[in-house]
């Protein structure tokens, strides 16, 4: 067992060496910088700026809890549905499309913005920024 | 005899899977803590400062354990560490689904940010993780060799 110990504060030594490295290297940014801005992604300032047509990709549940004014419900599973009540309010008046999902880390809005790209060559579509989690700060 | 290096032969070879698994995991999120801190704080279990600092610090225990699991001197640690994380990532993700979070794993980078979370293939790439884990600490446990060296570094 003191083996085993001694082990573990090798190993946390070693790892502790690692992130000062991180820390002190300027290796990469590190996690308190901002995450820098995608290709396809606006920030949630930039979007409230311009009129667009907000599109919820979060399930059912989350956009009757609450969702961005005006915005459209946008379900991944039933494409065709959605992308019919999208073209409805974007051929009435073309404007830029913004989807957004629950947070940062989740990938629906990038992936239905790059597929409604494909659909909507014409469209400026774009994702969200920080997804719910942005608009509720 | 044949036994004998049949069985040397395939833990060896899931030594090597588990360790060549925690290296490339914790390659690019070293490479990117902001995207790994994006996907850390993603899991809601954990926020603010501390989730930053898990991002900074857990890629490089990962990498430190993906490298000790060939060294003689810390075999044994790395195996057990490798299997609590094993355990504490499986109950995440078990959380995660059970939340119905769409979230990206983040366990092999941002490369993967966009993929829709497949929460089964998670699961049984972890469980599976965790029993290599399990038959290499057995094996490294009772081995004479290992705790011979070990053991006799500790006490001289």
């Amino acid at each position: 067992m003191p083996s085993l110990i001694k082990e573990f504060a090798l190993i946390a030594a070693l790892t502790l060496t690692g992130a000062a490295y991180s820390l002190v290297s300027g290796l990469s940014p590190l996690p308190w910088a901002e995450p820098e801005l995608a290709a396809g992604e606006i920030r949630l300032t930039d979007a409230q700026v311009l009129d667009v047509i907000w599109l919820d990709a979060r399930t059912i549940e989350e956009f009757e809890e609450g969702h961005i004014p005006d915005a459209l419900f946008f379900d991944e599973g039933d494409w065709d549905l959605g992308l019919i009540t999208l073209m409805n309010a974007w051929l009435m008046d073309p404007r830029p499309i913004v989807i957004y999902c629950g947070s940062e880390s989740c990938g629906t809005s990038k992936r239905i913005a790059e597929r409604l790209r494909a659909t909507l060559p014409d469209a400026e579509i774009y994702s969200l920024k920080g997804g719910w989690d942005a608009w509720q700060k | 005899m044949a036994e004998i290096n049949a069985k040397a032969y395939f833990i060896l070879i899931v030594r090597l899977v588990l360790s060549a698994a925690f290296l490339l995991a914790a390659l690019p999120k070293i490479q990117d803590p902001v995207a790994f801190a994006v996907s850390v704080e993603g899991f809601r279990v954990i926020g603010g400062d501390f989730a930053l600092w898990v991002a900074l610090v857990l890629p490089w225990l990962e990498l430190v354990i993906g490298f000790g699991l060939l060294i003689p001197q810390i075999r044994r640690g790395s195996g057990v560490i490798i299997a609590l994380l094993l355990i504490a990532f499986i109950g995440l993700h078990f959380s995660a689904w059970a939340r119905g979070l769409d979230i990206s794993c983040g366990c092999y980078g941002a490369s993967e940010s966009e993929e829709a979370p497949n929460y089964l293939w998670l699961f049984f790439r972890n469980v599976g993780l965790l029993l290599f884990s399990v038959c290499v600490l057995v094996r490294d446990w009772w081995n004479p060799r290992l705790r011979a060296m070990t053991e006799g570094e500790s006490t001289s």
